[in-house]
């Protein structure tokens, strides 16, 4: 360890250690339970907001230690959270009486359908599944384990493969059609009210033509099987500008709510932690 | 016979005319669980609904039934003004009639339906009898006039859903066109596509990741096996594993999903193989993160800081971890290859990365790394496809704007054609 | 079996699943149920694998002795303590399993792990976003070819739509801006949007019909 790493280190446990009494006492005196422990998670996670933000400098040791930390919780959180909400809340309650009692899960008796089908049987499919998943560790029938992948597989293709079709495709032809020509009234009528946010006939009727012509020439731009020459070359050519200028605008768009999410941190380390401000 | 029923018919018509001429009879109410007639004679009740029809909701899994009326002669006008009609269920047509819903006045239909559980609230059987009966009700709610009973009526699961036929034909066309061109494909036909700037990069990159003994990290974003865009990223995984295995370089794939990681870890295996390298292949090529969405972005920023990847690739689907991980690689001097069919953040790979496959181009990348006759073939019948949308669009916006322009309506019929109901 | 058994599976689950969107029908919607309480429940028997890949790289690095097995340790330690709170908890004073009720999980430990680390931790990375879609933004400033200048156009455009200091030329921008997200925007939207489709239609009908075949090891 160098020196430089010495002294920070020093400076992090002793502003940790500071801060962790600090908040204690503040709790103390607000009337919290379990006072230490409230200082030292208000302490910690202060900490650890600015381990994160120091990854904008370079990255340290204080920063790998935050992530490391943070992906050993999460996974676990996560693990738990699958087990409890779908294994205790959705399977065991299908599968045995005595075991949802043990859980304190209310059992679901399920049905006999047609007086031959019991329902309950079909929540024995994913856990044969998940066996034959779990087959993966062992080296000789971890070919097992394609069953159940292939299962999710194909059932989810062939749920995409339809929502897809109305949503993306079915769906938006019929959204391209578009009045492009205008209700003639006049020249003086066509040519009012030039401002691009009202509705006058000419803007109404360029705009119209550019969502027309964009959806067109957009398409064109993503074919492959021809060669991007000549008139569709410059259709495809019209398609990716569109492109960009959306992008741009979708760009700029993003930028004020990222903003105010820096904002909500910096809040939190300058009222709730340092109490500086109200 | 003919006379005497021409007698009666004749008969009927002039008493109801009679009837009509002088103050508008009070139907009696057929079910005697509610008070429904005025009881001071100094105001009228209002008109009752007419021509009520129950009839099994169509195209829907049962349990629900659709009635219909007219409204109320004094529904928004009148002295006696109808402000609701309350809609009442029995399962005899004696009654005893119970209220299911209510609907405001101007309303002309209803749905009486319950969810398909047995144990749900409200419970509506199939395949049983049932009749209704709406009451046009005023402000002052004892003022009221009920309808007459219509029913029986049955509610029925359907085993067509006729609001889907767009879909349907949709669906056969775009199955035909492919079935199509991948026959052509199998029987040798030369299929041209052209070529396409991100993927030429791929090739490329893996190159300069050899060159310079460093990795090359490849992303396949928050997706999971479930999602089309991660399965499209798998192929585009196995082409570039593959590529990686031939020049013996070393690839990292950190995973989000761990089925993603299953699946990532046979494709790289298979990759591997196919080179005829499958001893270079490692378990911890292709491993778990996490499954929280910044946990993993951390984690992936942390790698490409630490391990200095040559070439990053992103495929997949991405959400707002995509500029996080695209600045984080091309701050550490990255070559930066993405695709993602989340539009809204194909802005920030476009900003930050040297190529970006722009939605599409992400499933047609498969086909162009692999070149396989069977793949271009279905980007061949995509093409077809897109080219179906713009003749349809063109010929949507002709009748549309002639039909505008000759003020008739049948411009709007072309566009019933691609309506999905339900 | 090893090819043959997976192909049929995702070739009959992939049909019944086309088919199942035409039939209204409770028989066909009951089973479509089924098939997605099935896919969730696998996915937890899939997080064990995921632990293990995660337990196993980082056990690894520690008995190679690799030069960062420090974090690794970090990691495996908190992995198994946020698993060992989720699973028990010092309830009435006794230490036992603990058990999930409607304000979800009882454990006090666990619930501080979430709202004391993992919520500041993961509203941090997330507002780190501001730094680097300015760093992103000074990228493209610097790019020189036409693309590049009308995505910066519009992108400064739609971010001066609300910027007070401008007088009357702000009143332009903001309509420029809203012309920006409701025109071009709308038409470039649909069109990546049918491609989209269209390609996520092909590539799910090739995984159905056995062409597209990575997902299980062979490209």
């Amino acid at each position: 360890m160098s020196r430089l790493a010495i002294i920070v280190t020093i400076c992090v446990v002793v502003l940790f250690l500071g801060s962790w009494i600090f908040k204690a006492l503040q709790a103390q005196d607000a009337g919290v339970d379990h006072y230490l422990l409230r200082g030292f998670l208000v302490t910690c996670s202060a900490f650890l907001t600015l381990a994160i933000l120091s990854f904008l400098y370079k990255d340290n040791p204080i920063y790998k230690f935050a992530e490391h930390l943070y992906v050993g919780i999460s996974a676990g959180y996560w693990m738990s959270q699958g087990f409890w909400s779908t294994i205790v809340g959705n399977l065991i309650p299908r599968l045995s009486q005595s075991l949802s009692g043990f859980f304190k899960q209310p059992y679901n008796a399920g049905e006999w359908m047609g007086g031959f089908f019991y329902t309950n049987w079909v929540f024995y499919v994913p856990v044969i599944f998940g066996v034959l998943l779990l087959m993966r560790l062992s080296s000789k029938y971890g070919w097992i384990s394609r069953w159940a992948l292939a299962f999710i597989v194909g059932t989810t293709a062939g749920l995409q493969f339809i929502r897809y079709m109305r949503s993306d495709f079915i769906e938006q032809i019929s959204s391209t059609f578009v009045p492009l020509l205008v209700d003639w009234q006049g020249i003086g009528h066509f040519f009012s009210n030039l401002s691009l946010s009202a509705t006058g006939q000419l803007v109404a009727m360029v705009s119209n033509w550019i969502i027309f012509l964009g959806v067109l020439c957009g398409l064109i731009y993503f074919f492959f099987s021809k060669e991007h020459t000549g008139l569709f070359g410059k259709a495809s050519r019209f398609g990716i500008w569109i492109l960009m200028v959306t992008f741009g605008a979708s760009f700029g768009y993003t930028v004020m709510g990222r903003v105010s999410l820096l904002v909500g941190r910096i809040t939190f380390l300058f009222r709730d932690w340092l109490g500086i401000t109200s | 016979m003919k006379p005497l029923l021409i007698t009666v018919s004749l008969l009927s018509l002039m008493t109801a005319a009679s009837f009509a001429q002088s103050d508008p009879p009070v139907e009696q109410p057929m079910a005697t669980d509610s008070t429904m007639v005025a009881s001071t004679p100094s105001i009228t009740p209002p008109a009752p609904v007419s021509s009520l029809e129950a009839k099994d909701s169509p195209d829907d899994h049962g349990h629900s039934i659709t009635l219909s009326w007219e409204p109320s002669a004094d529904d928004g006008a009148g002295a006696a003004t109808v402000t609701s009609y309350v809609i009442y269920h029995s399962t005899s047509p004696e009654g005893p009639f119970d209220s299911v819903g209510s609907a405001i006045s101007g309303a002309t239909t209803f749905t009486h339906s319950s969810a398909k559980e047995s144990d749900a609230a409200g419970f509506l059987a199939d395949y049983v009898d049932r009749y209704y009966r709406i009451d046009a009700v005023t402000a002052d709610q004892t003022i009221r006039t009920p309808s007459s009973v219509v029913g029986p009526v049955q509610s029925s699961g359907q085993w067509y859903n006729d609001g889907r036929t767009p879909v349907a034909v949709a669906v056969a066309f775009f199955g035909l066109l492919s079935l199509f061109f991948l026959k052509r494909a199998k029987a040798g036909a030369d299929l041209y596509v052209r070529p396409l700037g991100g993927i030429e990069a791929v090739d490329e990159a893996i190159g300069r990741a050899t060159e310079m003994g460093k990795p090359i990290l490849y992303v396949l974003g928050l997706g999971t096996a479930s999602d089309i865009s991660t399965i499209a990223s798998f192929t585009i995984l196995g082409r570039v594993a593959k590529r990686v295995a031939e020049y013996q370089t070393h690839l990292i794939v950190p995973c989000y999903d761990p089925i993603v990681m299953a699946v990532a870890q046979e494709t790289v295996k298979a990759a591997y193989m196919d080179a005829g390298r499958p001893d270079d292949y490692k378990e911890d090529m292709v491993y778990f993160l996490t499954n929280s969405q910044f946990g993993y972005v951390g984690a992936v920023n942390g790698i490409m800081l630490r391990q200095l990847p040559a070439t990053n690739v992103y495929m997949g689907k991405f959400y707002a971890e995509s500029l996080l991980l695209a600045e984080t690689g091309a701050l550490a001097g990255s070559i930066q290859i993405s695709g993602t069919d989340e539009v809204a953040q194909i802005p920030f790979f476009v900003v930050a990365c040297d190529y970006t496959l722009i939605g599409e181009e992400l499933y047609a990348a498969s086909a162009y790394l692999g070149r396989e006759p069977l793949l271009l073939g279905s980007l061949k019948a995509q093409d077809y496809a897109k080219a179906a949308v713009i003749i349809c669009a063109l010929l949507g916006a002709l009748a549309l704007n002639i039909a505008a322009a000759s003020n008739a309506t049948w411009g709007l019929t072309f566009k019933e054609f691609f309506k999905v109901t339900n | 079996m090893k090819r043959q058994i997976p192909l049929v599976l995702v070739l009959i689950f992939g049909l019944f699943m086309v088919i199942q969107y035409f039939i209204p029908h409770e028989s066909s919607e009951w089973i479509y149920e089924y098939l997605l309480d099935w896919i969730t429940i696998i996915g937890v028997f899939a997080l064990v694998l995921g632990i293990w890949s995660l337990f196993k790289v980082n056990y690894d690095k520690i008995s190679q002795r690799k030069p960062d097995r420090g974090y690794s340790l970090v990691l495996l330690i908190s992995l198994f303590a946020t698993m060992f709170f989720g699973f028990f908890a010092k309830v009435d004073g006794s230490w036992g399993l603990h058990f999930s009720t409607a304000d979800g999980l009882q454990s006090y430990m666990y619930r501080h792990a979430y709202e004391y680390i993992i919520r500041p931790i993961q509203s941090t990375i997330f507002s780190l976003l501001a730094f680097f879609i300015a760093s992103a933004a000074y990228r493209a400033f610097r790019a020189r070819n036409v693309l590049a200048s009308l995505l910066l156009a519009a992108a400064l455009i739609v971010m001066l739509r609300f910027n007070p200091y401008l007088g009357p030329l702000g009143d332009y921008i903001s309509e420029a801006a809203n012309w920006l997200l409701n025109v071009p925007n709308l038409a470039a939207k649909r069109a990546i949007v049918i491609g989209i489709g269209l390609g996520m239609v092909a590539t799910a009908l090739k995984v159905i019909l056995g062409i597209e075949r990575s997902y299980m090891g062979k490209g």
